[in-house]
């Protein structure tokens, strides 16, 4: 049941050249993922790499891989993904290409949260790791409803004008009072801090793997059903009320998604932003403004993204790293700025 | 039966409503027009038939029932609407616009199915934009555009078509160029058309009835030629008119006005 014999040349030809994006950008991934294998102090051939992979390895090798390299790699796909997806609905959903999930206060409610926690301690190494992303989940969610409830106006729902606006003042109030609050931190504390809030992918272990994929397994799958729902909120409320869309209700609940995914994203990455504003839009350019095709290829090349980055940021100063939020936000910030020049009316 | 009945509606905010206890029925497999001075409330009595407002009293009764009783996507299946300022995202074709009027009876998940395609065929080939259907929605001229949320307003398949000022900003052509087309529908497929439109002559050239709006309550209601007089276009908008039969629908329509302070009284010729 294709109902091939219905479609339209152009449609036909769409669907083809979405196929092959997504095929090109796996590939990409796929190369991406071999090179930054090898990448890092300790170096491995190819060669050594296939061996190990295949479990030939010496066992300093298998470590390096399998314990340290893979699980972060794969990290930073998983987070590339979930911040584009996260972006591609909230651009539609408030109607704006330029929001991602920093507005609706995701990096600053998990960055002040995880903060607060840290000053709890005298030291980061005493704070349990594991329970960081929790917190910064929590952080997360919990800005985010502070900014959803400050927006919400009785018998008008939620504008997606005042949901940015009030973004944004959230946001900017929480980062001066994290200012005035790291001063009262220990040196230690701060710098783990720092590299937090900048988006380093800092917590390169198996079981942050595990804390992060559920969510995107059952959420990101949930989100592209709701793809021809974000499709018609995209025209306007007169048209999609006239469509039949429950406007109050599906907003709120792709807000949600999104909210949810962003903040599992963040909560094991750190404060990477500019994924989540950037990979939908280069996905659009490649694939048009169809939700049905802009939610999966938007976290392919998110995933990209983000591989990308963090390899570049293991490479480029060795031994030490970059972060990978900044490497994004390097790439980032020129490509924001070109958009607004390129933007229309 | 009437395709919608308003009954007792007061819209707007407590202490300022913007209508006031309002009444009206707009038949079936006609069309209806209504029409008033800018801020009379007619934009918002149109949103409010539509759904997109909520009344604060009364209720608008489609086909006898209570609107917001109705579940909005059976209502979307009856009634479509156009809204006056109709946004595309730039990278849709005419015919991918077109297929989201398929929205309301589509399930979640699932891909358009023949009758779909159907329809988005049928809507396209009646508003003339097949050879048009893979350009950029966002790259068509005004006129083109507007009929291609008309297209998506049909392929929703509904009896009953919401308009508000859908000829505004289009030269005199492309106004004339729409509203043939919306009386095609309702001549040969019976359809319930309701629009906004601020152009009196076409109002009266097309309509089957019109009702005559002034701050916020109606001040009459009925057809063309029992609205279109002098007495009550100088009630409704204060003008005193020149009116003439129209040639081509016999309705009276508008020769030329006059502020009634400067003037010097109403005709018909």
């Amino acid at each position: 049941m294709t109902n091939k014999q219905w479609k339209t040349k152009s449609q036909l030809k769409k669907e083809r050249q979405v196929k092959l994006t997504a095929l090109i950008i796996f590939i990409l991934i796929s190369v991406c993922f071999f090179i930054s294998l090898n990448t890092g102090h300790i170096r491995l051939s190819p060669q050594e790499t296939l061996m190990t992979l295949f479990g030939q390895g010496t066992e300093q090798q298998s470590l390096i891989l399998f314990d340290f390299r893979l699980p972060r790699m794969v990290i930073a796909i998983l987070v590339g993904m979930g911040l584009a997806v996260s972006g591609a609905v909230l651009q539609g959903v408030v109607r704006n290409p330029l929001a991602e999930p920093g507005i609706i206060g995701i990096n600053a409610g998990a960055g002040l949260a995880v903060m607060l926690f840290i000053s709890f301690f005298a030291t980061v190494s005493d704070a349990p790791v594991f329970a960081m992303p929790m917190i910064a989940f929590i952080g997360a969610g919990g800005v985010a409803l502070l900014i959803y409830i400050l927006s919400y106006k009785r018998h008008e729902g939620i504008s997606p004008i005042r949901l940015v606006l009030t973004g944004i003042a959230i946001a900017a109030g929480i980062d001066a009072l994290m200012i005035v609050l790291t001063l009262r931190l220990d040196p230690d504390n701060y710098q783990f801090l720092a590299t937090w809030i900048a988006g380093s992918i800092w917590g390169s272990n198996w079981k942050f793997v595990l804390a992060l994929l559920p969510w995107l397994l059952v959420f990101l799958p949930f989100i592209y059903s709701k793809s021809s729902v974000l499709n018609i909120l995209t025209l306007g409320d007169e048209t999609a009320i006239g469509l039949g869309a429950h406007m109050e209700r599906e907003r709120r609940i792709l807000l949600i998604l999104a909210v949810i995914v962003a903040a599992a994203c963040v909560s094991v990455s750190g404060g990477i932003g500019f994924v989540g504003l950037i990979a939908p839009h280069l996905t659009r350019r490649l694939v048009g403004d169809k939700h049905e095709y802009i939610i999966p290829i938007s976290a392919m090349v998110g995933g990209l993204l983000l591989l990308v980055a963090d390899t570049l940021g293991r490479w480029m100063m060795q031994p030490s790293e970059i972060p990978a939020g900044i490497i994004v936000a390097v790439i980032g910030a020129p490509y924001f700025l070109y958009l607004l020049a390129k933007t229309k009316d | 039966m009437d395709a919608l009945d308003v009954n007792n509606i007061s819209v707007g905010y407590s202490n300022d409503l913007i209508i006031k206890d309002l009444s009206v029925s707009m038949p079936k497999h006609k069309i209806t027009t209504i029409v008033g001075p800018n801020g009379c409330g007619k934009s918002t009595l149109l949103k409010t038939i539509v759904r997109v407002l909520q009344a604060k009293e009364g209720a608008v009764f489609l086909e006898g029932k209570a609107i917001h009783t109705l579940d909005t996507k059976e209502v979307a299946k009856r009634m479509a609407i156009l809204p006056q300022t109709a946004q595309a995202p730039s990278g849709l074709t005419v015919f991918e616009l077109v297929s989201y009027g398929r929205f309301p009876h589509r399930k979640r998940m699932g891909r358009l199915s023949k009758q779909d395609y159907e329809y988005i065929h049928w809507a396209l080939d009646v508003t003339g934009l097949n050879d048009l259907r893979d350009q950029p929605a966002n790259a068509l001229s005004g006129g083109q555009r507007q009929r291609v949320w008309i297209a998506m307003a049909l392929a929703q398949g509904t009896d009953i078509l919401v308009l508000d000022e859908p000829t505004t900003y289009l030269d005199l052509a492309h106004q004339l160029d729409i509203l043939l087309l919306l009386q095609r529908l309702n001549k040969e497929e019976g359809r319930t058309i309701i629009m906004v439109l601020h152009d009196l002559n076409h109002a009266s050239r097309f309509s089957d009835y019109m009702i005559a709006m002034r701050d916020g309550a109606i001040v009459t209601e009925g057809a063309p030629n029992e609205v279109m007089t002098c007495d009550y276009l100088r009630r409704v908008f204060q003008i005193d008119a020149e009116l003439i039969s129209c040639p081509y629908s016999a309705n009276p329509v508008c020769l030329s006005y006059q502020l009634c302070e400067h003037s010097v009284g109403c005709k018909v010729r």
